[in-house]
């Protein structure tokens, strides 16, 4: 008889557990799939080049990327300048590696701000529900009640523009989505027999909710990063792209593109725009993929 | 049915209370107040004490901060929003002007993105596998990954500037007003804007198409001997509308605050943009206006979201 994908599947799968190749623990295997996951791998390698040219920026340019250059405005790509200057005559090629390092910090640090107060939230209040977890549940509606860009705004406008305010903000909008991940996970963990066993030995609450539960629940929260710190970073330049984001003379990734709201850049001057743009494009789907195949990797519903 | 609606609307009550309290706090703590913002920098000279002090006292900005908050609330239930602080304007003028253009833009995109995504989502969902899906699922994670607003530039270098084709901005031009006349400045900010929501609705479409079609009905559906597409739409697909009910509910909203991004962009003289300038000049009625509006839609959106999740999907029960 003719096997389909899934029954040859399942065939090697048997005849490797017949082997014994099989038996490690659930993380072995998570891992394992992970790195087969051609599409994650390659994303975590596109990944880590990007985010190491920004980190060793001062390897990769001789340029600064705040210095105005009068002489040298809006120079097409060229020997000197490998991805040319704008409009005020910096080097854009630098612009984008020291620029990168924002964006990233912005994105990376936000995704962790909000996960470290959600995921604590979370954790603690979904183990204990009663009041507490009815009232951060009450505050987390309140925030995602509102449009995402317009909560933004109207805080950008509260807190000013500044590289720390507009981290704060997306972790203050931030935190929610993580609370009620993390809550909901909570919730259907803690009925398992092994939590009753321990509260059986009296042991303390916190140990159980963090030591013992949390970790559990850890697969679906890395998933929330990676994919949360891709909206950030998309976030951060849709705001300083209109100029409400971080102040114009820190290079961001959002405010490198933002002259090209004007349509004579927009179409004489390519360079300003179309690198970075592909740049910001290509990391943000690199951390997609990590998200993705992490996604697959965590889910016990998935063989393989 | 009507009783649920009506507790769902009792509910509002308290939530929408807060949350313009807390808009009109936020507003009320960013530095400086509005007639700061109406005296230029040169003429503030000019100005005395006594004259700054005076348009505070007309503007009532001199009043306590919940005395204001109180005579902002009853003066919105009596139906009158205040009036912009930059220009005299009613507010519920402004939102007549700029309301049906966001509209306009914001249903041509919903329309485009629910139906594309739909039609694409359940594509791919029946052909899993193929080359059609892989492409579409590339495309998908395309979509989510480049920014809005450098796809609409990248959309204007192409159809404006090389091939011409299109208005680069705007939202008609002058003595051509009538709506088919205009049509030609819609067709690009509605495409940016749609197709940049399209790709979670096929993502949501596809998902939850493979979810259904794994179900016991679909099975006894086929086992009937009913043909294939019938198996697919009718009991299918029925089914699996229902997340994506969820998720066009949950961006009704945008019809409002979605659109900033693409509205700068195109010049489009709507909701977003005078949000935009709202937020900048701290003209707080239209901020608040703006805010309390974007908040009423998603709450209104979330029962309606209900409603037809309880029509689509037979199992449902609304309680």
């Amino acid at each position: 008889m003719k096997k389909d994908k899934l029954g040859r599947k399942m065939d090697r799968l048997l005849e490797r557990e017949l082997a014994g190749e099989l038996g490690h623990s659930n993380r072995n295997r998570a891992l394992r799939k992970f790195g087969a996951n051609k599409l994650a791998f390659a994303g975590g390698l596109v990944f880590a080049v990007i985010l190491l040219l920004c980190i060793f920026a001062p390897l990769f340019t001789q340029f600064s990327s705040t210095n105005v250059d009068l002489r040298n405005r809006l120079s097409p790509p060229g020997s000197v300048h490998i991805m040319g200057t704008d409009q005020i005559g910096r080097d854009i090629w630098s612009r984008m590696l020291y620029g990168g390092r924002i964006s990233i910090l912005i994105g990376l640090g936000s995704a962790l701000g909000a996960t470290l107060i959600g995921v604590s939230l979370g954790t603690w209040a979904g183990y204990r529900g009663g009041f507490l977890d009815a009232t951060i549940m009450k505050l987390s509606e309140l925030l995602m009640s509102f449009p995402q860009i317009i909560l933004v705004l109207i805080l950008v406008s509260i807190a000013g523009q500044s590289l720390w305010n507009i981290i704060f903000i997306f972790v203050l909008t931030g935190w929610p989505s993580m609370y009620r991940m993390t809550r909901s996970q909570m919730l259907s963990i803690r009925e398992e027999d092994f939590v009753q066993a321990l509260r059986a030995f009296g042991v303390s609450d916190v140990l159980i909710a963090f030591k013992h539960i949390l970790p559990n629940a850890i697969g679906p929260i890395f998933v929330n990063i990676t994919l949360s710190t891709a909206t950030f970073i998309l976030q951060e330049s849709a705001l300083s792209f209109l100029g409400l984001g971080v102040p114009s003379n820190v290079s961001t990734w959002g405010n490198i593109l933002s002259p090209a709201q004007n349509l004579t850049i927009l179409r004489e001057n390519w360079w300003i725009w179309l690198p970075v743009g592909l740049a910001l494009s290509i990391f943000v789907l690199a951390i997609n993929f990590i998200g993705d195949g992490l996604r697959d990797a965590a889910d016990p519903s998935q063989m393989g | 049915m009507l009783a649920y609606i009506a507790r769902k609307i009792l509910h509002l009550i308290p939530m929408l209370l807060v949350i313009s309290f807390l808009i009109y706090l936020g507003i009320d703590l960013m530095p400086g107040d509005a007639v700061d913002f109406m005296i230029s920098p040169d003429e503030l000279a000019t100005v005395s004490p006594q004259q700054l002090a005076t348009m505070r006292a007309n503007l009532g900005l001199d009043k306590p901060f919940m005395l204001r908050y109180l005579i902002w609330l009853e003066s919105l239930v009596k139906g009158d929003f205040g009036y912009s602080i930059q220009s005299g304007v009613p507010v519920s003028e402004l939102f007549e002007k700029t309301l049906p253009a966001t509209l306009e833009l914001s249903f041509a995109a919903l329309l485009l993105s629910t139906v594309l995504g739909s039609i694409l989502g359940v594509v791919s969902a029946l052909r899993r596998g193929s080359i059609t899906d892989n492409v579409l699922s590339v495309a998908g994670m395309l979509g989510i990954a480049i920014p809005q607003f450098l796809f609409g530039l990248i959309c204007i270098i192409i159809f404006v500037f090389k091939l011409g084709w299109l208005p680069a901005g705007g939202r008609m031009t002058p003595g051509h007003e009538a709506f088919f006349q205009r049509l030609d400045h819609l067709i690009l900010p509605a495409c940016v804007l749609g197709l940049s929501m399209t790709a979670g609705v096929m993502r949501y479409a596809r998902a939850s198409m493979l979810d259904s079609m794994n179900r016991d009905f679909v099975k006894t559906a086929r086992s009937k001997g009913l043909p294939e597409w019938r198996v697919n739409l009718l009991h299918g697909f029925r089914v699996a509308c229902t997340p994506v009910a969820v998720l066009i509910g949950f961006r009704l909203p945008m019809l409002i605050g979605g659109a900033v991004v693409v509205e700068q962009i195109f010049q489009w003289p709507g909701i977003g943009v005078m949000f935009l300038s709202a937020v900048r000049t701290q003209n707080t009625p239209v901020v608040m206006m703006v805010g309390f509006f974007s908040v009423l839609l998603v709450l209104v959106a979330s029962i309606i979201v209900d409603i037809v999740t309880a029509m689509l999907d037979p199992r449902v029960k609304l309680q």
